[in-house]
């Protein structure tokens, strides 16, 4: 009888504990800047990038209007969605900038004006092989991209190994995709 | 005897059952519709108009991630909300249109999560917790009910009845 009564005032409490703790690691790793409860997982991880082909913003002398993401295979790829109008893009120019020295950057200009993009690209630098222009935000929807800035690392196949939403930092280039890209061997 | 058992079938049956039937009146009812949508964004036919309204209100707004693309004024819902028009135009069903979006942004994008694997937990888990809460309460009950009383022996009840006579022969 006296370990029925126990149980009967254990049990809340240990689903107490358990529930508090799950919230404790929860709120500590969000504090701790470990997890970001706004960013959402990419569902292209680990699938093939959608096909891509885009107006694009340079044509060159060759008469080549599009950029074809299938251009790019055989090699680690950073596809950035940016645009002129969002500022967190012009915070990751100067990363973006040292980052092309290490691996081909395919720009993608979301939502954006062919004269803006131009201008910024003036402004802040250019560390992009080639920038399509992604008018109505079609191919962004495409990508699942939910807003810029979106920075994706494609494998030489054309497979896509990581998406970081929001602007690059040194810390999300060191945590991420710095070892990332070590991983497919740049 | 019966009255007891009663309370219990209210407590661990009935109440959350009607708690269960309240959370299940849609949410159309208790929160009143904000208009996003612009009269352009419409679609000429008033059918194929109602089915994309009707998908709207399921998919979420991955920017602001606690609306429907209907309710939201952000740029993203009103692509998805054109993407959703532009495919019912071109006759796909619903079904083949929300699994479209599920592909590029995930369950996510559902306000309502499938019950699969990874949300089997979050589907049972109050059912779950409300049987246990009926468990808990079944087992207080019945730890009440059954305390016994200790009927008195006879020394007890000479010693009281002792007591007892001599306050009486004080008191009169």
């Amino acid at each position: 009888m006296m370990s029925q009564l126990r149980l009967s005032f254990l049990l809340p409490l240990l689903a107490f504990t358990a529930l508090a703790s799950v919230g404790a690691v929860a709120l500590y790793a969000t504090l701790s800047g470990s997890r970001d409860p706004a960013q959402l997982p990419s569902v292209l991880v680990n699938k093939s990038a959608p096909r891509t082909s885009l107006a694009n913003l340079m044509p060159n002398d060759a008469g080549d209007n599009m950029v074809q993401l299938t251009a790019f295979k055989g090699q680690p790829l950073l596809v950035n969605f940016f645009a002129s109008w969002c500022a967190p893009c012009r915070a990751e120019a100067p990363a973006l900038e040292m980052l092309s020295k290490r691996v081909a950057i395919l720009g993608i200009a979301y939502k954006d004006r062919g004269e803006d993009t131009n201008s910024f690209l003036e402004q802040y630098g250019n560390p992009f092989r080639a920038v399509g222009m992604d008018t109505d935000g079609r191919m962004g929807i495409e990508w699942g991209v939910y807003g810029v800035p979106e920075t994706y690392l494609l494998d030489a196949n054309g497979v896509v190994k990581l998406r970081h939403a929001g602007p690059l930092t040194r810390g999300v280039i060191d945590a991420t995709i710095i070892p990332a890209l070590e991983a497919l061997g740049s | 005897m019966i009255i007891p058992r009663m309370r219990n079938l209210m407590l661990v049956g009935i109440l959350p059952l009607g708690l269960l039937l309240v959370s299940l009146v849609p949410n159309t009812i208790v929160t009143t519709a904000a208009n996003a949508i612009t009269a352009e964004e419409m679609l000429a036919n008033p059918e194929l108009e109602e089915r994309a309204r009707n998908l709207s209100k399921q998919l979420r707004c991955l920017v602001c991630q606690n609306q429907s693309i209907d309710d939201s004024d952000a740029d993203l819902a009103r692509d998805l909300r054109r993407e959703v028009r532009s495919q019912i135009a071109a006759g796909d069903s619903d079904d083949a249109i929300v699994d479209q979006l599920r592909q590029k942004y995930g369950d996510y994008v559902l306000l309502n999560p499938p019950l699969d694997l990874a949300t089997m937990f979050l589907w049972l888990a109050p059912f779950a917790f409300m049987l246990l809460g009926g468990v808990i309460v079944l087992m207080a009950r019945r730890q009440s009910g059954t305390e016994s009383i200790n009927e008195l022996d006879a020394t007890e009840r000479a010693k009281i009845e002792k007591m007892l006579a001599s306050r009486n022969g004080r008191n009169e």
